[in-house]
């Protein structure tokens, strides 16, 4: 009786268990393909101009904003809708949730323009008309005046005030130097709206953060990034290629080598959080701190490379990556046959134009393929670097006109850094989300590109060197 | 034809030049790998004075932070390890080769999506809509196990005709659109079960019965983001262990009339076990000292309690939290580099005894593969 049970629960589970690892490959790719297209609907999706509405209330009231999100309500049935209703300098608020129930109305009228402002955000509403030098305009003219004044450059724009309406009928006088884009979304073709979008996508590729990180680019976190991740490549890739030539090359092959050898692999998997402590104590606190008492005497206590900088989070980073480089220039030394390496010396090469000549060139796509991988793991690395120097806001780029041009003891901004506090830190959560999402899609794409090349390389190469052999 | 050879008194120098040479990057390779020792130094350096001290401070401060550390470990592996192992059998045992080839740069890729990334998503979308959805969230959790087993169930039942329009072998990706619905039904069954519970909310119920409070960012929440992060390294080291199997013992187990899954669990898993051991060991050296996924999802609360539904604080987290404010040489930096220096010896143990483990029993295999 027993012996039928458990036969028959065998096979059961003879036939089922095949199916539960393959739904755990296929949970796998749907939580990977789930992740990867919120961001980029999310993330791309913010920059598409999008329909304004007029919403007219049950109590007669008249809401203008954009449609963001609807969740049912806590206690009760029913829905609310959030709409970003801009004007926060008429309202109070950018924000505001109505129940659906109370809405009577729903209309897109093409008259809606949306307008970014310096001081207060977004303006919502009605464009009137415009007084410029003497000038007054109303209507369609007043808007083509307005496009034509924001397509010159700041400093050549007339001088003017715009006059606005909100929805519930205020009207408000705004100065033209403070509008930086108009847009009136709902009058605009599929086209225009492709073409704004484009636009948009390439501002918060090219400039700064505007309005405490929730509106405008990220031009200086991908510059910083890119920076501190080409001088850590700079210093990791002869260094990682020197420890690898001396490990397969030069060092005899004992049981001490070995030793090493997998200490130097396993420093990759120790947490990136305790190279950031390391980089504190040692590089900020401890060279740092020494360069400062030695050379800008004169300007402590406040510290010039005895904080957080650029040249720290790049070493730090380096040392994080070091083991990366050296195991991928390792394996690529070890795939050349020794009797390349004999038979230049069976032809008189010394060891020098042995490795020169013969086994580097030869290792070269080994190398490439590691420093390619250390840069997408820098690239993507945040936690040291919230120790040895990362900044929320950076005032000065590290790198300007004025000598020496490449500041290493400033402090950068940092995609990842700049994702992470935003999106924690940040005032206005709900308005910095879009930018949030677009922000790491963007890391994410940067990592994905440099771990597919590397991934391609190494695949070529290998290709290659088959045929050859 | 003969190379020219180099004029006599040309020799010396291109003899120093080696030597010269050769010492150099001696100096320069030992240096490297006594920077990389330095780490390792300076935190040991660096926690000495606190030898001397009373250590109640230290109870008191670092316990909270190990535990969490243990627990938010302990919660990433509860869900990555069976999707990562039953990924790595499906792929070594079932897998076509063509799509084998193809998933596994797919799931190196989710390797690489930053901690920043997930710990965003995890912090910022997932809490709330876990927090606003429980009910759905644990029917999900229990539903799709459910569910693969009934495609299982459904794909015997199907004319053959169909069967070979849809094999096996290719199941880990014709099963998405599958779990996909079945996700979909679940979010949409989930609310009206959690009518029939009394109260009609499982938050108040939870309370009620059991008296567990709820936390918006918890463990459950950086267990399934965690997760997400070690199930591809944790898969990419079993699914390699695996398959360095000799195929002969499979085969030799199944011509003697073991059923396949007596063929794994009797010949396979015991072959691949330490491999496969360290494996889930690197995973969990992993998921110890990841930082930014639990700095952003476990809401920071350094508190002794096993609840799933509340947060923690991690020693790398309370690390990247404390560190930069904390005035050098003090007692709270010491004590903080004495967690670093723990992280440290961790990691770096359960790597070393994995590698080991990996190292010795790819060379048994190798001796096995060539008789």
């Amino acid at each position: 009786m027993r012996r039928q049970f458990t036969a028959s629960s065998l096979r059961l589970l003879d036939r089922l268990w095949p199916w539960l690892c393959a739904a755990s490959v296929a949970l796998s790719l749907l939580m990977l393909t789930a992740l990867l297209s919120l961001l980029l609907v999310r993330g791309l999706g913010h920059f598409w101009p999008a329909t304004l509405e007029e919403v007219t209330l049950r109590s007669g009231e008249v809401v203008t904003g954009e449609a963001i999100r609807e969740t049912s309500l806590p206690q009760e049935a029913g829905a609310e809708r959030l709409y970003f209703t801009g004007n926060r300098d008429v309202s109070g608020a950018n924000w505001r949730w109505l129940a659906l129930d109370d809405i009577v109305q729903r209309t897109t009228p093409e008259a809606l323009v949306r307008l970014e402002r310096t001081p207060w955000g977004d303006f919502i509403g009605r464009l009137v008309g415009i007084d410029a030098e003497g000038e007054q305009l109303e209507g369609q003219p007043a808007w083509e005046y307005l496009t034509a004044a924001l397509a010159l450059p700041a400093s050549q724009r007339p001088s003017g005030e715009l006059v606005l309406a909100t929805a519930d009928g205020q009207i408000l006088r705004q100065p033209l130097a403070s509008i930086s884009h108009a847009t009136a979304p709902n009058a605009m073709t599929w086209w225009q709206k492709t073409s704004a979008w484009g636009q948009r996508v390439w501002q918060f590729l090219s400039e700064g953060p505007r309005a405490a990180n929730t509106s405008g680019g990220v031009w200086p976190a991908i510059f910083g990034t890119l920076l501190m991740v080409i001088l850590m490549s700079v210093i990791v890739t002869p260094f990682g290629v020197l420890a690898a030539i001396y490990l397969n090359e030069i060092a005899h092959q004992n049981r001490l080598t070995r030793l090493v050898r997998i200490g130097v692999r396993n420093l990759a998997g120790v947490p990136s959080i305790v190279y950031g402590v390391f980089g504190l104590g040692v590089f900020v606190y401890g060279i740092g701190g020494s360069l400062d008492s030695w050379f800008f005497s004169n300007t402590l206590p406040s510290p010039t490379f005895g904080t957080g900088g650029l040249l720290w989070a790049s070493l730090t980073l380096a040392l994080l990556t070091l083991p990366v480089v050296i195991v991928a220039t390792e394996e690529g030394l070890a795939r050349i046959p020794d009797a390349q390496r004999e038979g230049a010396v069976a032809l008189g090469a010394t060891r020098l134009e042995m490795l020169m000549r013969i086994v580097l060139p030869m290792a070269v796509p080994a190398m490439l393929t590691g420093v390619i991988l250390a840069v997408a793991r820098a690239a993507g690395e945040v936690a040291p670097l919230m120790l040895v120097g990362v900044a929320k806001l950076a005032p000065q780029m590290p790198v300007d006109g004025e000598f020496p041009y490449l500041h290493l003891e400033r402090k950068f901004m940092h995609l990842g850094y700049h994702l992470f506090d935003t999106a924690f830190h940040g005032e206005d959560v709900q308005a910095a989300m879009p930018l949030v999402y677009a922000t790491a899609l963007l890391l994410v794409l940067i990592v994905l590109v440099l771990n597919l090349t590397a991934i391609f390389l190494r695949h070529y190469f290998r290709r290659q060197r088959g045929n050859e052999c | 034809m003969i190379p020219p050879r180099a004029p006599v008194s040309h020799q010396p120098l291109r003899q120093l030049k080696n030597r010269i040479a050769t010492g150099l990057i001696t100096a320069g390779g030992i240096g490297v790998l006594l920077a990389i020792l330095a780490i390792g130094v300076f935190l040991v350096w660096e926690t000495l004075p606190l030898l001397g001290l009373d250590q109640t401070f230290a109870l008191v401060k670092l316990s909270p932070l190990a535990w969490g550390t243990l627990k938010a470990a302990l919660a990433a592996m509860l869900f990555a390890l069976p999707i990562a192992l039953g990924a790595a059998m499906y792929s070594a045992l079932f897998m076509s080769a063509r799509l084998r080839s193809r998933i596994k740069p797919a799931l190196e890729m989710m390797e690489a999506i930053p901690g920043v990334v997930i710990g965003f998503i995890a912090g910022l979308v997932l809490a709330p809509w876990v927090e606003r959805h429980l009910a759905s969230t644990l029917v999900v959790l229990v539903w799709l196990p459910l569910s693969a087993g009934l495609a299982g169930v459904l794909w015997h039942l199907l004319s053959s005709r169909l069967r070979q329009g849809l094999p096996l072998s290719w199941a880990g990706l014709w099963l998405v659109p599958w779990l996909a619905g079945m996700l979909m039904l679940a979010l949409w069954l989930a609310p009206l079960l959690e009518t029939m519970l009394p109260g009609g909310d499982l938050r108040q119920w939870l309370e009620q019965r059991w008296g567990l409070d709820y936390a918006t960012r918890n463990a459950l929440v950086v267990g399934i983001a965690m997760g997400f992060a070690v199930i591809p390294s944790i898969y990419a080291l079993a699914e390699d262990a695996l398959a360095d199997v000799p195929h002969a013992l499979m085969e030799g187990a199944q011509a003697l009339g073991a059923s396949r899954w007596q063929a794994l669990w009797k010949v396979a898993l015991p072959a691949a076990g330490p491999s496969i051991f360290s494996a889930v060991m690197i995973g969990a050296g992993r998921a110890v000292g990841e930082t930014m996924i639990v700095l952003m999802a476990s809401g920071n609360t350094a508190l002794f309690s096993a609840s799933p539904f509340e947060g923690m604080r991690s020693m790398a987290a309370a690390i990247a939290i404390e560190l930069p404010e904390a005035s050098p040489g003090g007692l709270t930096y010491r004590y903080l580099i004495l967690a670093a220096l723990v992280l440290f010896i961790f990691t770096f143990l359960v790597n070393t005894l994995a590698e080991m483990v990996r190292l010795r029993m790819r060379r048994r295999y190798q001796k096995a593969g060539r008789y």
